[in-house]
């Protein structure tokens, strides 16, 4: 039987980081903190987990097998110990230890029962609106108490790529007392423990001193979390001292913070990875590789990011630093306007075209649309003539869709993301639009590219497990793409910085901005 | 007076109707919401399925009388995208946003009375000037600017007041400013040309001669005459309060059913913002319906008529 074990150098430090016995947390706690966010969760069921912004409460009360680190490393989290057993290639299993000792905020302990239920809630499309990511585990098999295997009809990549995708979530509890009332009230096994939540006002929590996780906990007893989308007010709370820590410093007003006494900020890259996609159908002058290298050479990117967005933001090529299948030897386009001109005369367009170029106006990252514009504006320079259209999110969202039923591209330029989370693993966000696009397959959902042997590389890489064979498919798969310009000309990702009162916050900052808003280490200043 | 007000109400209901309809088309003009709900990779058949759960197969105007016998039993269905029942999310916002228009009506009376008032005693005076200009000042500038202004103002310099939120009588000052500053122009005008009809008729002639203080004969007497336009008004600025909140609540994170419905209406929330402008229709409606009858009781000329 050949059997991979996964991260068995990570379960060292992590028994290292984590203190090889699991215990509640005994440091006393005390004090409170308040803490303003831009957005809020629409749900604080992890089933019912909608989109990025959901993670922001979840993430706080609620625990998945696995978990990126400060240092952008993925350890076991509820997972003691799992691996691959591929003896059977086209029928992979999954092998999952649970952690020892860990108890849900009710008391009650954690067992692969409650996996077993989390799974089928995860799976049912009447609860989840990702069900589809539990589509090829066709069995769920409990061993013992601690120890579960889900099988696979099929290799699944994006299953590790989403950090093992299931939520602990308490069968028993979740029994008792119904979905309305667990989504009133939930009880998980993360460091903070549910208090009371107004809509659009504030989530009150408590650290869980049952905690079992002893080195990675609050260090403050209570938190609330308020909700101010407005970025100047909730820039004034936290001057004003109404608050203590704050997210999303719009980067027009990152100066001014900064310069406050006692602030501290630190900046993380966005989970969003930003993207100009082209339409290469046939008619169109975007299925010529030489007008996409163009297009690549004539947008100076840095000059952008400095100017429109601040500095905040970082150019990557095709997959960013921290993702997996990153190259180091790839890197972004350089502005180069003469070569630009010179692909343009080759490619047959020395006196340029006329080209609908669209872009989203909602706000969504920091300055997109003025990045959007400013990226058009540039193309004008060496003949790619934009007529900009502005979107808002819906109809963005739609554009980007290939559903017959809706608007299509049709030959234009469209200001487009992807977000894969961070550590980023492009696997799934390829499969959507680098793939053709196959209906009803699940492949090329948003894809403007027709290429079979980039279809082939994909579905290879999606079917790849083991992650080092996938880092460098990946990798193959990355250089391609980036040298015929397909699926996208990777622009920049958006860096989001937090900001707190440096004097009374001990916060340590998590990767992934889902992650660091889930407060899993903060505490009072004054008590460390 | 029952003829009257049993008219008002018919046609009240006739107004709320018609803006259900509306509003129903309208939103289902602005896109497929599903398209947001679930992820760009999501199967056909799990699409079709969610459309399916939501009723948005269905013919439009299957749709629409779905809709409206429930909402006439009080069910407005479930928000798409929070999952739990509009009314609920109504019922929690609702009075923030009564109590923040209310608010800013009164801080507008507040100045555009003794403006109007003053500027027509001391006509073409400084005070009348300074009174116009600090009035035209609110009409010219957009709400949430003066809000974000406020806050730079009087909660960073001065510390006086708090940012945002709700959790204090002080809360409610900066919001109410922003949001009331806007009609104090066109109340302070109504008060103005009313006081200088009233002041300038025999019976006020008649009472200065016969020495009637000049503060009673402009407050008691000229001043309750004049007052009846400004009633008459009095629910157009009450609902545009109710409208202008929807951006005021954003900048000073006002937990009022604004700021949720203009979220819903980017999610393509259709429940939360049909019953969301149903509300504020029957708000408006009511509004209007109160500001006709005290119309009546103030002058009972009209009363008679009626």
């Amino acid at each position: 039987m050949s059997r991979i074990r996964m991260g068995a150098g990570a379960i060292a430090l992590t028994c290292a980081l984590l203190g090889s016995v699991a215990g509640p947390v005994t440091a006393e706690q005390t004090g409170q903190l308040t803490v303003a966010l831009a957005a809020e969760s629409t749900t604080m069921d992890p089933a019912k987990y909608s989109a990025g912004v959901d993670q922001y409460f979840i993430g706080t009360m609620f625990e998945m097998l696995v978990k990126p680190m400060p240092d952008g490393t993925v350890q076991n989290w509820l997972a003691e110990d799992w691996s691959i057993d591929d003896s059977n290639p086209d029928k992979p299993i999954i092998d999952v230890h649970i952690r020892p000792g860990v108890t849900f905020h009710n008391g009650d302990p954690l067992t692969s029962e409650d996996f077993r239920f989390s799974y089928e809630r995860q799976a049912d499309p009447n609860v989840s609106r990702w069900s589809h990511l539990q589509a090829n585990v066709e069995e769920f098999e409990i061993v013992d108490d601690l120890h579960f295997r889900l099988h696979f009809s099929k290799p699944d990549a994006a299953y590790i790529a989403n950090y093992l995708q299931l939520w602990a979530m308490p069968k028993k509890y979740f029994e008792q007392v119904g979905e309305e009332g667990f989504g009133q009230h939930p009880v998980g096994t993360g460091p903070w423990k549910f208090n009371s939540r107004k809509v659009k006002e504030e989530l009150r929590l408590e650290a869980y001193d049952g905690y079992w996780n002893k080195d990675h906990h609050p260090t403050v007893k209570d938190l609330v979390i308020k909700i101010i989308p407005e970025d100047l007010t909730r820039v004034a709370a936290l001057k004003t001292g109404e608050v203590d820590w704050i997210d999303n410093v719009p980067p027009a007003m990152l100066e001014d913070v900064k310069s406050q006494p006692n602030v501290a900020t630190a900046a993380m890259p966005s989970g969003n990875n930003l993207f100009l996609d082209m339409d290469t159908i046939p008619e169109g002058p975007l299925q010529n590789v030489k007008v996409r290298q163009a297009i690549a050479y004539g947008i100076d990117m840095d000059a952008i990011i400095e100017t429109v967005l601040f500095g905040q933001g970082i150019r990557y090529a095709e997959v960013s630093k921290d993702g997996t299948g990153y190259d180091p030897d790839l890197k972004p386009y350089p502005y180069d306007p003469a070569k630009a001109m010179q692909l343009m005369a080759e490619a047959g367009y020395p006196q340029g075209f006329d080209i609908d170029c669209y872009n989203l106006i909602t706000p969504r990252e920091p300055n997109m649309k003025e990045m959007g514009e400013a990226m058009y504006a540039y193309l004008g320079t060496i003949g790619v003539r934009c007529k900009v259209i502005n979107l808002e999110y819906g109809a963005w969202i739609n554009l980007g869709r290939r559903d017959e039923k809706t608007d299509q591209l049709n030959g234009g330029l469209l200001s487009w993301m992807w977000g894969q989370s961070i550590p980023a693993d492009p696997t799934i966000a390829w499969g959507g639009h680098l793939h053709s696009y196959e209906p009803g397959k699940g492949w090329g959902s948003y894809s403007h590219v027709n290429d079979p042997e980039f279809d082939k590389m994909i579905e290879d890489a999606s079917g790849e497990m083991n992650q080092d064979k996938r880092v460098a498919k990946l990798k193959e798969i990355a250089k391609r793409k980036h040298e015929l310009v397909l699926g996208g000309l990777t622009t920049y990702q958006p860096l989001v910085t937090m900001a707190w009162n440096d004097t009374k916050v001990d916060y340590t900052p998590w990767p992934y901005p889902g992650f660091w808003r889930n407060f899993q280490e903060i505490g009072l200043k004054t008590q460390n | 007076m029952t003829r009257f007000v049993l008219r008002r109400v018919l046609q009240g209901m006739f107004s709320i109707l018609g803006a259900s309809v509306i509003i129903f088309v309208v939103t289902r003009l602005s896109g497929d919401p599903v398209v947001l709900m679930l992820p760009p990779e999501a199967p056909e058949a799990m699409v079709s399925q969610m459309r399916e759960r939501l009723g948005l197969d269905l013919p439009i105007w299957q749709q629409y009388f779905m809709f409206l016998s429930d909402a006439v039993t009080g069910d407005f269905g479930n928000s798409y995208r929070w999952e739990m029942p509009v009314l609920e999310l109504i019922r929690e916002r609702l009075p923030a946003t009564i109590y923040l228009a209310s608010a800013a009506l009164v801080f507008s009376l507040m100045l555009s009375i003794p403006f109007g008032v003053l500027s027509a005693v001391w006509r073409g005076s400084w005070f009348d000037r300074f009174a116009k200009g600090v009035a035209m000042l609110g009409q010219a500038m957009p709400n949430f600017w003066v809000g974000l202004l406020l806050i730079i103002v009087f909660a960073i310099g001065l510390e006086w007041l708090p940012a945002y939120g709700a959790d204090t009588p002080k809360h409610v000052i900066l919001p109410a400013i922003a949001l009331g500053w806007y009609p104090v122009a066109a109340q302070t005008r109504i008060v103005r040309s009313a006081m200088l009809d009233v002041l300038d008729s025999d019976y006020i002639r008649m009472g200065r001669s016969v020495g009637v203080p000049e503060g009673v004969l402009i407050w008691k007497y000229a001043f309750r005459n004049a007052a009846v336009p400004l009633v008459t008004m009095m629910g157009v600025y009450f609902a545009s309060m109710l409208g202008g909140a929807f951006v005021v609540e954003v900048v000073f994170a006002w937990p009022g059913l604004g700021r949720t419905v203009v979220e819903a209406l980017f999610a393509r929330d259709f429940p939360v913002v049909q019953a969301g402008v149903l509300f504020a229709a029957l708000m408006f409606v009511a509004a209007n319906l109160v500001v006709d009858l005290s119309y009546g009781l103030i002058d009972p000329r009209i009363r008679n008529d009626r």
